[in-house]
């Protein structure tokens, strides 16, 4: 139901290189399809040093790799140059979001302006009626308009990572892989003798290898911006507890870094980036009553306030019930059944339904305790 | 969509197809006249003697003396030896100086980037409302003596350099001149003869001869320093056990281009036009590059506002056109090419490359035509411009 259909089409599918587009292109071969493989140059290591063994994806062994598989696959391969678009839509943005104090979700924006939006397009030039991509995800085609559905298998689930699709997109979109789990995955990509059957996950966010990004903000912001200032950490009554050498380097619910001479057992529980400030205290005050989540795209029709769903607000952090509290084109207000642990502002909210993505948005805020 | 229809090839500046007549005097040699040149025996000699007939074959329809060809294996190896190899032949704590023109292919500038940083000086000469500056090149001999590299035909754009009047300038104020004529042979009939040129590089695989093979035409050899060792082959210029088959080859190429170069420059000119009216004509904000300069018939470049260059290239292939972007070499890259830079300074437009020759007649111009103005339209609405 999600991911080739019975009409042979011309379809274009994202290849990293990675075993799950790898596998995901030689799905489509084999149901019929003429398939053409894309790779998208996002950025280029250049200037950034970047340990091989942490080069999975994207750069420049991932395109040999996707030129590997496509040829012993018999399928057109290109090479899409989107540095531009890439560092305008996703790196921009990633800098940007950690100097306001918020945690951005990189791939999210990749996914929903870089990778499907180029891709589309590009599909479209190539004359293509399909596109595709080896995400975990399915769509449910058997009722109108295609439904978006998590992965079969919940610990590869990557439906969190495309709420942002515009929603005309699901109409051309396939997910070969929605139903298969990741040994699957990998037992077919040996099945086939693909090259990537055994390569590692990639982990960190593709454009800071080195998984270090204190060290690429510190590159990319002037030296003189707040994020990389010293500031002060307090707890939740407002108390001195130490220093920081930059709010940049933490994101709600962190542990680690702290440094020396606190309590036992603190966490970061808000950045405010006006005064400087981290706020820490007890794991306990992580949890959050609401949630108010902007720059909202939805996939299924708007919720009416008093509306149930679940919300999934960090990934691989399991989806809790939530009320909508209140809904306008720009903004919407949850209300969690049960307190929600560290949820982080400019991480993605997805809405759910079951196995059903209603949409997502940013979170903007939290909102402490909903009883007050 | 192409669907049945054959995928049309128009990217002969890249590479070309071996010919029947190139593969059998290859394929005879490989099997029978397998012998090392350099053996005393009966195998090596007979080796000897073909690879010497080829030697000759070479300089005849080039126009040149058998003594100055140098069996090389390419047109990088050529231009690398020519450049590289006479600064490091000057002598006597001169300072080398090499001067090259702003659309030589990297071959030739890489090669005299690398003498700058051993020591040379480098000389760069543009140019200046769509001509050669030939001031410029003056003003760069008058210095003393010097290493000229000026390529006879520009890859990208077909652009035809002033070889002659570049030849006369370096004889009068006494520098060697040598040429890339790599993208030359065959569409442009000359002889060295009446020429006087140095160094030329030439190459098989660009004329219907295979990869691999090429020559450096050396008039002077003591001013040319080798790159490789460990042997004495080729005058020592080009060690290395000799590809008899190669170099027959590249003489069979050489002598076919050259006796057809007349024809089928006649013959690319009227393909080349008739793509280009039309395209000029059914394209909106399209330029041809080089347009108002002479070219040689082969390579329509046209600089194409407004589309992702490698969307249009991949549009095209999946439409069943092989075309290539500035050269193909440097195909992979955005980076705005310097060639098209030095003719259309400050230009962003994406540039397509269309080169013809042996695999296109005719009957498919109306495909041509056709593909490319409705898939440049198709991305321009795509990217909104």
């Amino acid at each position: 139901m999600s991911g080739s259909t019975a009409r042979p089409r011309r379809i274009l599918v994202a290849m990293s290189g990675g075993v799950d587009s790898s596998v995901a292109a030689a799905m489509l071969v084999d149901a019929g399809h003429e398939v053409i493989g894309a790779t998208m140059k996002t950025f280029c290591y250049g200037d950034e040093e970047a340990p091989a063994s942490t080069k999975t994806c994207c750069g420049l062994e991932g395109i040999r790799d996707a030129r590997h598989v496509a040829d012993r696959l018999g399928i057109s391969h290109y090479v899409f140059d989107v540095e531009r678009e890439f560092t305008r839509d996703v790196i921009v943005d990633f800098v940007e979001e950690y100097g306001r104090g918020r945690t951005p979700n990189p791939c999210v924006r990749c996914n929903s302006n870089t990778k499907f939006r180029d891709l589309f397009r590009r599909g479209r030039a190539l004359g293509c009626d399909g596109v595709a991509s080896g995400h975990y995800a399915r769509l449910d085609r058997s009722r109108g308009r295609p439904r978006l559905l998590r992965g079969t298998d919940p610990s590869k689930d990557q439906s969190y990572f495309l709420w942002g699709l515009p929603v005309d997109f699901l109409d051309l979109l396939h997910f070969p892989l929605g139903e298969l789990t990741k040994p699957e995955v990998r037992n077919r990509a040996r099945a086939l003798g693909l090259a990537t059957a055994d390569k590692p996950e990639s982990q960190e966010i593709c454009f800071v290898p080195t998984g270090n990004y204190r060290d690429f903000l510190e590159k990319k912001l002037l030296p003189t911006h707040p994020a990389l200032q010293p500031g002060a950490i307090v707890d939740h009554a407002g108390r001195v507890l130490g220093t920081h050498d930059g709010y940049s380097g933490f994101t709600v619910g962190q542990r680690k870094g702290l440094g020396g001479g606190l309590p036992e057992r603190h966490y970061v529980l808000e950045i405010r980036p006006g005064a400087r400030e981290v706020v820490v205290g007890p794991r306990h005050l992580l949890d959050v009553g609401g949630v108010v989540v902007g720059d909202l795209n939805w996939l299924a029709r708007r919720p009416r306030p008093g509306t149930r769903l679940e919300a999934q607000t960090r990934y691989r952090s399991p989806a809790v019930s939530c009320r909508v509290v209140a809904c306008t084109d720009d903004s919407l207000e949850l209300s969690f059944e049960e307190p929600a642990r560290a949820v982080t502002p400019g991480q993605s909210s997805v809405f759910l339904l079951g196995d059903r993505v209603l949409g997502g948005g940013r979170i903007s805020r939290v909102v402490q305790n909903h009883g007050d | 969509m192409h669907g049945n229809a054959e995928p049309i090839y128009l990217d002969h500046a890249a590479t070309t197809p071996v010919r029947a007549e190139v593969a059998r005097v290859m394929t005879e040699c490989l099997a029978g006249d397998f012998g090392n040149p350099s053996s005393a025996h009966s195998w090596g000699r007979r080796a000897r003697a073909r690879l010497e007939g080829a030697r000759v074959a070479v300089a005849e329809s080039l126009g040149a003396e058998a003594a100055s060809v140098y069996f090389t294996r390419g047109g990088t190896e050529s231009d690398n030896l020519a450049v590289l190899g006479s600064a490091r032949a000057v002598a006597g704590g001169r300072r080398p100086h090499v001067v090259t023109s702003a659309v030589e292919h990297p071959a030739v500038s890489e090669a005299a980037a690398r003498a700058a940083v051993e020591g040379a000086r480098h000389t760069v000469i543009g140019f200046v409302d769509g001509s050669f500056d030939m001031g410029a090149l003056r003003a760069a001999l008058c210095r003393g003596p010097a290493l000229v590299s000026c390529m006879w035909v520009n890859n990208e754009t077909g652009l035809r350099l002033p070889i002659e009047r570049i030849a006369e300038e370096c004889r009068r104020h006494g520098a060697r001149l040598h040429s890339d004529a790599v993208q030359a042979v065959g569409k442009i009939a000359f002889s060295l003869a009446e020429i006087p040129i140095d160094m030329l590089t030439v190459t098989g695989h660009k004329i219907y001869g295979p990869k691999g093979t090429g020559a450096l035409i050396v008039r002077s050899p003591d001013a040319v320093r080798p790159l490789h060792f460990g042997g004495g082959q080729e005058g020592g210029l080009r060690p290395g056990t000799e590809d008899v088959a190669g170099a027959l080859g590249l003489a069979e190429a050489i002598r076919l281009a050259s006796e057809e170069a007349t024809g089928e420059s006649r013959r690319l000119a009227e393909l080349r036009d008739a793509v280009e009216v039309r395209l000029v004509e059914q394209i909106p904000d399209v330029r041809v590059n080089a347009g108002d300069m002479d070219r040689a018939p082969h390579i329509l470049s046209l600089g194409v506002a407004g589309v992702d260059p490698d969307t249009l290239l991949a549009a095209l292939d999946a439409e069943g056109i092989a075309a290539s972007g500035g050269s193909a070499c440097a195909s992979g890259s955005s980076e705005p090419s310097p060639s098209l830079a030095a003719l259309h300074p400050g230009d962003t437009a994406a540039s397509l490359r269309l080169s013809f020759g042996h695999l296109n007649n005719e009957s498919q111009v109306d495909r041509i035509v056709d593909s490319v103005v409705r898939v440049v339209a198709r991305i321009r609405k795509l990217w909104g411009s």
